[in-house]
């Protein structure tokens, strides 16, 4: 694996130190530590959604555009457990049960979505991208519908998480430490899944030649349907962890759909190592981008538009992105 | 639809006599009104049209446009000999007829809501509702140019849209231009603008140029409401200017309307008279298999740029009228919303069809209005169609895209082929 990526890797590194060097520079050091850490917290909700993106893509041949909407559904289901359990319960087991049920039900409901709606379009891409597209305004419109377009109240995480900590001299919330944990347990718990587990194995082989694996009699209708649940999975549980900070609305996954999308085109549209980098990178270059803005320009403009940028340029240089193989 | 098919048809909107017919179709209720009001000039014949009470220049319009209609296919037989008429009445019969109930749609607005079609009122309203639907249908039908045509699939056309209605204002507003001259700066930026995405079209494909399509839009859309601007586009609440009378939608609505539904017929021949040329037949290859079209020596890039380019233009005249009629602009021009509207509607009328597109507009932005305040009950619900419009139209685009993938025309189209087919074999 190393030598294959020792140069993605090695560029990477050089755009983190450049970053980090130039965040030193400008700002004093307690702030640096800070941007660095919401950089890391904002790169980790980018994995989140990027992560069902880029391995669908990659097995599937499928942009789901719906992705930000299985983090929205996520959050909001979460929250429904959390609310419909009985007032006794501790907060620690009532925010472990919201995390679990809106794991549990973004996965089914990503195996829903797969076997009824985007199975009939194998042979025609581009409508699935479509049909996605629709999908993500029927599940925000649905859930305007039910909760109304106002958003709810965030619930209340276990206490350890409700706090600020000390970091280099700035102020940290322990809940965006928290959603940085959960961010690299997942990213490496699905490194684990892809390199080390018979479906891993097979879905890395699925991503290479999709027909050979068919051929060699692997049920790859299953597998697909697995993997698409799997990714919606990621996206629901990144809701409902991102949900107690940022809060459930009908509209927050679209924004993470875009930078999402940006980080899976930066780091190769069907490799899942270039998406883990990519989106760490993404996130924290937006926040530095941001407090530069914030600095100079007293607005937070540069960031999205410098991501998008950067995106564009990597787009023309290189189209298969950081990690992506130089072929297809 | 090949051969002397093909031919004929090309023939048939293009013969002078056709064209004379459009032009006696699209004057006749000005000169009709003309000459039942005062004056007898184009101009005074507008007025009379809007400012006449009663619904005399209703039926005039109707008599004399039949009248005219006439003539100029009589007309039209001569200079073009036999088939020329006819063939472009076989072939644009039921197009004609749908033309000619717009041009009478005020006057049947003002009749059926019983209300002046020019004072402020039931009719007036329609009116702004038909044109929102004619600006629609003119950006579907150039989205329909790139992704049913020439197979280019993109997610920023919002940003040609926006572009229209932004630069004309801008211009109007801050550089102090008269309007011809801030219309023409701003297709011809438009023109720019889609020769620099054809240039990437060159080096990214498929999902990849519609990531890219989704990138630029989406820099626009924030570049126009960020608060640095604020001065100059008045940032997320947007910004009004002022437009010359004769083409103020307040008073001289009637006005608007025809040069709306002109500028819509205009798409029409553009797009009609570059898919039957042989440049059309290449972008057909394109979009069935570029490689093949490449082997077969064509510069596929050329033809996908002329496509991008003037899809982008046409999509910025929409776009320039929306300005117009809204006096304004503001964001969510360049939203992501004014993307997926015109591929819905393309979707759904029919891709890849030159009606399509138009039908498409017509259903979903008239049903809309239909619809408003209709309150259905679903058992224990009462659904308000109005407030839940946004998530019909999401089932409506799921529906259509599983069930019929080729819309109403392309669903109609198939199926007398279908007859077609099997008559030829019982034969």
């Amino acid at each position: 694996m190393l030598p294959r990526y020792r140069r993605s890797l090695l560029i990477s590194l050089a755009f983190l130190g450049g970053l980090a060097a130039l965040d030193l520079i400008l700002f004093p050091a307690g702030q640096v530590g800070v941007i660095l850490l919401s950089g890391l917290y904002q790169g980790m909700l980018f994995f989140l959604v990027a992560a069902g993106l880029s391995i669908v893509f990659g097995l599937l041949d499928v942009l789901n555009m719906a992705q930000g909407s299985f983090f929205m559904l996520g959050a909001y289901l979460g929250f429904a457990v959390y609310g419909a359990l009985p007032e006794g319960t501790p907060v620690t087991w009532r925010f472990l049960a919201a995390l679990v049920a809106a794991t549990v039900g973004g996965g089914l409901l990503g195996a829903l979505v797969e076997r009824s709606l985007i199975r009939p379009l194998y042979a025609r891409p581009i409508f699935q991208i479509v049909l996605t597209l629709g999908l993500a305004t029927v599940a925000n419109e649905i859930v305007r519908a039910i909760y109304g377009p106002a958003g709810l109240i965030p619930i209340t995480p276990p206490a350890a998480l409700d706090t600020t900590i000390s970091v280099l001299g700035g102020r940290f919330e322990t809940y965006r430490l928290f959603i940085i944990g959960m961010g690299a347990t997942l990213m490496a718990l699905t490194l684990l899944l892809l390199h080390r587990t018979r479906l891993g194995i097979i879905i890395r082989a699925g991503v290479e030649d999709r027909e050979m694996v068919e051929a060699l009699g692997v049920p790859i209708g299953r597998v697909f349907t697995l993997t698409f649940a799997l990714g919606c999975a990621i996206a629901a549980l990144g809701g409902i962890t991102a949900a107690p900070y940022i809060g459930a609305y009908p509209a927050m996954g679209d924004a993470f759909l875009l930078n999402a999308i940006i980080v899976v085109v930066l780091g190769g549209m069907s490799s899942f190592e270039g998406t883990a980098v990519a989106s760490i990178l993404v996130g924290l270059a937006r926040a530095s981008a941001e407090q530069v803005s914030l600095e100079y320009l007293g607005s937070p403009l540069l960031a999205t538009v410098s991501i998008l940028l950067i995106m564009i340029l990597v787009l023309l240089v290189r189209p298969s992105g950081l990690f992506g193989s130089e072929t297809s | 639809m090949s051969g002397p098919m093909a031919d004929s048809r090309r023939r048939g909107l293009w013969s002078p006599g056709a064209l004379l017919a459009g032009l006696a179709l699209l004057a006749a209720p000005f000169l009709v009104a003309g000459f039942l009001g005062e004056g007898a000039t184009f101009r005074m014949a507008a007025a009379a049209m809007i400012c006449a009470e009663g619904y005399t220049p209703f039926v005039g319009a109707a008599l004399g446009t039949w009248l005219l209609l006439g003539m100029a296919v009589l007309g039209a037989r001569r200079v073009a000999g036999a088939n020329g008429p006819l063939t472009a009445l076989r072939n644009h019969g039921a197009r004609l007829w749908i033309l000619y109930l717009l041009l009478i749609t005020p006057f049947l607005l003002a009749w059926a809501t019983d209300s002046s079609a020019c004072i402020r009122g039931k009719a007036f309203f329609w009116q702004s509702v038909f044109i929102e639907t004619f600006i629609l249908a003119i950006l579907a039908a150039s989205y329909n140019l790139m992704f049913g045509f020439s197979g280019v699939l993109s997610f920023g056309h919002a940003a040609f849209f926006g572009l229209g209605a932004y630069g004309v204002g801008l211009l109007m507003k801050h550089a102090g231009m008269d309007l011809v001259p801030a219309m023409v700066i701003t297709i011809v930026a438009s023109a720019v603008l889609g020769l620099m995405v054809s240039g990437i079209a060159l080096r990214v494909h498929g999902l990849y140029f519609a990531i890219f399509t989704l990138a630029m839009a989406e820099i626009l859309h924030l570049l126009a409401a960020n608060r640095i601007f604020v001065d100059l586009t008045g940032a997320e609440d947007g910004f009004t200017f002022a437009v010359p009378d004769w083409i103020n939608a307040a008073s001289n609505r009637m006005t608007f309307y025809y040069l709306s539904l002109g500028l819509l017929i205009l798409t029409f021949a553009v797009i009609y008279r570059l898919i039957y040329s042989p440049s059309g037949r290449v972008l057909a290859a394109v979009r069935d298999n570029e490689q093949r079209a490449q082997m077969l020596g064509f510069n596929t890039f050329t033809y996908k740029t002329l496509a991008i380019v003037l899809a982008g233009a046409l999509g910025t005249m929409a776009g320039i009228l929306r300005g117009l009629l809204n006096k304004g602009a503001s964001p969510n021009v360049l939203g992501v919303g004014f993307t997926v509207d015109p591929l819905l509607m393309t979707i759904i009328g029919g891709t890849g069809t030159f009606d399509g597109p138009i039908v498409g507009a017509f259903l979903l932005r008239l049903a809309e209005q239909l619809l408003r305040d209709t309150v259905v009950s679903l058992g224990p619900w009462q659904v308000n169609i109005g407030e839940r419009w946004a998530l019909l139209l999401g089932v409506l685009f799921i529906a259509s895209v599983l069930i019929f993938p080729k819309g109403i025309i392309g669903s109609l189209r198939f199926r007398s082929k279908l007859s077609a087919s099997r008559e030829d074999e019982t034969m």
